[in-house]
């Protein structure tokens, strides 16, 4: 690792991938679930990462997440090597420049809507009821549920609580939202909403948006398509 | 089926420990309940018999039998009686010992072939003994030939020392009795062969009376049936007297009131009731019966709680099981399985379990009935039991009994979740509702009714210690609306918590950061789940906190009071002889021992002496006439070797002393002098011994108590009813007494050495011949009430019931916390992936525990407090033994306490290491995986 040399960051830059590989061991041996993945993913775009089902897809948004180690190679988001950052750096970078959606959960079951909402803003470090009320709000309307503020996440319908983990995602203003398969467990009409939502999103925010799916039909939507295959990138 | 049990089990292995666990735990505290009564029972039934053969110096357990046999009867009777008496140790299902015939042949007219005339007017009786020759001890003379027939026919008789001394007979002397004919007309002639002595009796075979001794010779007995009941049996009146003795040791409790039963119909109701004269035994088995009715109803009450507690435990783990098992449940009957299967596959698995369980409860059982043979006070134990346990009929009854309660424990919860299909279980997801028990305001009504019994109790105290002094047991409505109480409390503590946390919320809402915030939230919603665990905890700890002071308290008290009224480590009174004058005349006065032998006695630390009388009285009147203990005393000697709790007097004991000692003609008097005659420090008071000697003295102060004084004594008036009668006190001093009243006996009170114990006393006694009129041994009096089985075993009960408790507590608090964390796995992946720091995570589980855990032991603390200050004044009017003279006062170990905190500490700690360790093992990526399955 020391003789890599730190990259100059490009304009606009916000993800450097390096040579990334991920080895876990199994029963019997390894397996290599990313091999020597590069990637350079500019600020403000909506990505879109496809490729089957153990294509590695995960592993990668776990790896830039921060949620997870790199068996070897390095990244970089917007200049800092995650690699070089502390537990604590991590979980502060986390609460603060990323925001996560995922499959199926990704609420608080006994927090309502708008204090799901809000937590994310407490964790970003707000204390300002006023200001925490009204950006939660103003989040929630965005995704279209404003009647359903005060409702617990089981008495939503599933698109509806992933609409609601995308303004929870939004809510303190990350740099970089990671969505896993946001869209797996919907139907093919509303995960294209929800799809849309994210666009729309990126677009007025301004959030870099790295998405994974497996669904063909929404991959138009995105600006940039990165595709996996056996752990390789396979376009360019 | 089978199979698929087994698997579902391994699956949910820890959960079926647990179950296990409560079954053993429940089949063992049931079962350790009949082992240590058991145990207990024949103890105190031994120690009955034991008492009374110390007092009383008879055997306890004989019969005796007395019949005429006429001289027209041509011996029936004595047939009849003589096949009875065989058979009566087989009626009675008892163990014969020793049986005793004494036959005697009317008093006849005797004179000395001497032609002495001082044997004029003299009678004498010519009887038999079974088997005398063995125990009687010749002193004089010797014992009979083989013939028992002398060369010149005379029937050879031995008689007692007082008989020869009483009629004036002679060693060797033949007599002839002048009205006891032979077949010829001739009178018999006999010939004193020998003198004996009684003295040696241990073997117990002089059950005969003195009179009869003194006033009969007593010849071989197989010639006395040849000559007196063989072919002329018809011709004589015989008086028959059967003593039958058996073993007292035997006799086993669960005999008891067939034996005395039996004994009743034999000398109330059948032919034969004429002849008994009262069996001893049969007063020392009712006493025994209602003291065992006592203790079987109070310790029974005591053991309620526990019982409740364990059966609450199964039943929330094996709900825990189904909830954890409804999905699988659900898919099977999905499947199209019918109800029956799913319920025949839980039953199988329970009965299993149960099987298993209640053979373990039962080995563990008779550990529990070891332990609580041993138990010294709350949570203390001495090395060994107080007695050896062993198995019997009815322990295996209570374990299959407890058996069959734990099988429906686990099972009733199969039946209602059998009913579970997909759909219904989605329905009941979204149903957030109050519980029943809010609904219905179960906690005010506990709270009403247990308050209602308090105050009706409070109101009549001395009816409480009446009924128990009159043999019944602790009334279970009295200990019931305590433990409703509790539980009133505890449910109503859990009605506020919610409010109470939403309290903290909002007073430091601007504080609290994410993690404090997420716990008040989870709190909020899902606090209802862990109301079971908290009353749990709430009910272990106020339960045990009550059940410590109540231990503590009886126990305390009872001991105190037994060293109060002992007064001195060793009390002793001898036997004084009385002075006669030449003609042997008793004169009144008596001599004293030698009291020398004491002060050099090598146990003894100090001694002084006392005058002691507590039949002593004073009358202003001839119409009244109270009955006073009198005490004369060295002030000096007596205060260094006595004390009182400055507590118990207005002033302090030494104060007293010194006010006594000042004034030589002084006399301390009780206060009820005053308020009930009048009297004033100054007035002249006037008393007299119990024999009637008159003292006197200036009163210098009254005192409420006094060591060895009787405040009050309890006893039981004819109709079986109680009563209380209050003690008059004089304390003078001792040389105004020997003055005053010339000598009479005096006891010695003594302290004694460390590491002298009562051998040595026994062994001074016995080296220097003392005969004993009063004997206290404080040790072994301390001792006595420490194996008394009621304070023993309730110690024992509350001890058991409390570890029990903990033990489901931990347990149970151990399996809500980590399904808790189980369950909500996912949750924290979020979080962690949030950004949510592990510190974070785990001072939100803290801040939980801190809500549910913390909040509740300190709810049972108070809880606990609030109940031992409202029903332990009432309780222990329910343990107070009928010479009760110190005020009772609640008892609060700060050791106890500390202990009782330790334990709970230590299973939080346990509790809080266990998650944190399932914490850390906890991988953010692997946990939120499991949203993907």
């Amino acid at each position: 690792m020391d003789t890599v040399v730190t990259p100059k960051k490009e304009q606009n830059q916000l993800i450097l991938v390096k040579d990334l590989t991920r080895v876990f061991p199994v029963p019997g041996g390894e397996f290599t679930a990313l091999k020597k993945i590069n990637l350079e993913i500019p600020e403000g775009t909506f990505v879109i990462l496809k490729g089957r089902s153990g294509s590695g897809k995960t592993t990668l948004m776990n790896l830039i997440g921060t949620l997870d180690d790199p068996t070897e190679g390095s990244i970089w988001l917007d200049g800092r090597e995650i690699g070089r950052m502390s537990e604590r750096e991590r979980e502060n970078l986390r609460r603060k420049e990323l925001g996560f959606v995922f499959q199926s959960v990704s609420l608080i079951p006994s927090l309502s809507v708008i204090q799901n909402v809000e937590f994310s803003l407490r964790l970003a470090g707000e204390k300002d009821q006023k200001v925490l009320r009204s950006r939660a709000e103003e989040c929630i309307k965005h995704v279209g549920l404003g009647n359903r503020m005060e409702h617990m996440p089981a008495e939503l319908s599933g698109g509806e609580q992933q609409r609601v983990a995308i303004a929870k995602a939004m809510a303190h203003r990350p740099r970089l939202l990671l969505a896993d398969e946001p869209t797996a467990e919907l139907d093919s009409a509303m995960a294209a909403a929800v799809t849309e939502l994210f666009k729309k999103m990126s677009a007025e925010e301004g959030v870099t948006v790295l998405m994974t799916t497996h669904d063909a039909g929404l991959m138009g939507a995105a600006d940039m398509l990165i595709e996996l295959e056996n752990g390789e990138r396979i376009n360019g | 089926m089978f199979g698929l049990m087994l698997q579902k089990m391994w699956h949910k292995r820890w959960m079926n420990l647990c179950l296990f666990l409560g079954i053993t735990l429940l089949v063992a505290t049931l079962v350790s309940f009949p082992l240590y009564e058991h145990a207990a029972y024949d103890r105190m039934l031994q120690d009955e018999f034991e008492t009374y053969l110390a007092n009383e110096g008879k055997w306890p357990t004989s019969n005796t039998m007395v019949t005429f046999s006429k001289r027209d009867k041509k011996g029936t009777t004595i047939e009849k009686m003589e096949k009875f008496v065989t058979e009566l140790a087989d009626t009675l299902g008892v163990t014969e010992t020793q049986s005793i015939a004494c036959y005697s042949l009317t008093a006849s007219d005797i004179h000395s072939e001497m032609n002495r005339p001082d044997l004029s007017g003299k009678f004498l009786k010519l009887a038999s003994m079974s088997d005398l020759e063995n125990h009687a001890e010749i002193r004089y003379g010797e014992s009979f030939s083989d013939t028992g027939i002398t060369e010149d026919g005379a029937i050879e008789v031995l008689v007692e020392e007082s008989c020869l001394v009483e009629k004036g007979l002679l060693i060797g002397e033949t007599i002839i009795m002048d009205t006891i004919l032979d077949s010829e007309g001739n009178p018999f002639r006999v010939k004193i062969k020998g003198v004996f002595d009684t003295s040696r009796n241990e073997d117990f075979y002089w059950q005969i009376d003195k009179l009869e001794l003194i006033g009969s010779c007593f010849m071989k007995e197989d010639l006395f049936r040849q000559i007196f009941l063989g072919e002329r049996v018809g011709k004589y009146n015989i008086t028959c007297t059967y003593f039958q003795l058996f073993s007292y040791q035997d006799i086993s409790y669960e005999q008891v009131s067939a034996l005395h039963e039996t004994t009743r119909y034999m000398t109330e109701k059948s032919a034969y009731r004429s002849v008994f004269r009262n069996p001893p035994y049969q007063e020392i088995l009712e006493e025994y019966q209602s003291k065992q009715t006592r203790i079987a109803g109070t310790l029974r009450i005591l053991q309620i709680p526990v019982l409740i507690m364990l059966a609450a435990f199964l039943i929330m783990i094996s709900n825990q099981m189904y909830e954890l098992e409804k999905n699988e449940i659900s898919v099977i009957k999905s499947r199209g399985s019918y109800r029956r299967q799913i319920f025949l596959l839980y039953l199988y698995q329970n009965l299993l379990l149960t099987a298993v369980g209640g053979l373990a409860g039962t080995g563990l059982g008779k550990l529990f009935a070891s332990v609580l043979g041993a138990t010294r006070n709350f949570l203390s134990f001495s090395g060994e039991s107080a007695f050896s346990v062993s198995f019997h009929r009815q322990g295996f009854l209570f374990a299959l009994a407890g058996m069959i309660f734990s099988l429906i424990c686990l099972t009733l919860p199969a039946i209602s979740h059998s009913g579970i299909t997909i759909v219904n279980l989605k329905q009941k997801k979204n149903a957030g509702r109050k519980p029943l028990w809010q609904k219905l305001f179960l906690d005010v009504i506990l709270l009403g009714v247990a308050l209602y019994g308090y105050y009706s109790f409070h109101k009549d105290l001395t009816s409480i210690s009446n009924t128990v002094l009159s043999g019944e047991s602790l009334d279970p409505l009295l200990y019931i609306s305590s433990a409703l109480f509790i539980l009133g409390a505890g449910l109503l503590y859990l009605r506020l918590q919610p409010w109470l946390v939403q309290l903290i919320y909002l007073t430091g809402k601007k504080h609290w950061g994410p993690a404090g915030y997420i716990s008040f939230m989870e709190n909020r919603k899902n606090g209802r789940k862990q109301q079971m665990i908290m009353l749990f905890l709430i009910m272990t700890i106020s339960l045990g906190m009550y059940h410590a002071i109540v231990a503590r308290t009886i126990l305390d008290n009872a001991l105190e009071n037994r060293e109060y009224l002992d007064g001195a480590d060793v009390v002793l009174m001898e036997k004084w002889e009385q002075i006669r004058d030449a003609d042997g005349i008793a004169t009144g006065a008596y001599r004293e021992p030698d009291y020398q032998k004491y002060m050099t006695a090598d146990f003894v630390k100090d001694c002084t002496r006392v005058y002691y009388d507590d039949d002593a009285y004073y009358s202003e009147n001839k119409n009244d006439r109270q009955t006073i203990t009198v005490m004369g005393i060295h002030t000096r000697e007596f205060g260094s070797l006595t004390s009182l709790s400055d507590t118990l007097n207005e002033k302090s004991y030494h104060t007293y002393l010194n006010e006594l000692a000042r004034s030589a003609d002084g006399v301390l008097v009780s206060s009820n002098f005053r308020t009930k005659y009048g009297l004033e420090i100054g007035d002249t008071i006037y008393y007299r011994s119990s024999g009637g000697t008159q003292a006197s003295g200036k009163i210098v102060d009254f005192v409420d108590y006094w060591p060895g004084f009787a405040t009050s004594r309890s006893s039981l008036k004819a109709d079986g009813t109680a009563y209380t009668e209050e003690g008059y006190l004089i304390v003078t001093h001792f040389e105004l007494l020997r003055k005053a009243w010339q000598g009479l006996p005096y006891e010695v009170w003594m302290t004694t050495k460390d590491g002298y114990d009562s051998g040595d006393v026994y062994d001074f006694i016995e080296d220097h011949k003392i005969q004993i009129k009063k004997y206290v041994n404080k040790s072994q009096d301390i001792r006595s009430v420490l194996e008394d089985p009621l304070l023993q075993g309730t110690n024992g009960v509350l001890t058991l019931g409390f570890v029990v408790t903990i033990l489901l507590c931990v347990i149970g608090y151990l399996i809500y916390w980590i399904m808790s964390v189980k369950e909500r796995e996912l949750v924290f992946g979020v979080l962690r992936a949030c950004g949510f720091h592990r510190e974070e995570l785990i001072s939100m589980l803290f801040s939980e525990q801190l809500f549910a855990g913390l909040f509740s032991c300190l709810a049972g603390a108070l809880i606990g407090g609030l109940t031992s200050r409202l029903y332990i004044p009432i309780l222990q009017y329910a343990y107070a033994s009928a010479d009760q003279s110190l005020p009772m006062r609640m008892i609060v170990d700060r050791m106890d306490m500390l202990r009782l905190y330790g334990v709970i500490a230590c299973a939080m700690m346990i509790c809080l290491v266990v998650l944190i360790w399932i914490l850390q093992r906890m991988n953010i990526t692997k946990a939120l995986k499991l949203g993907e399955e």
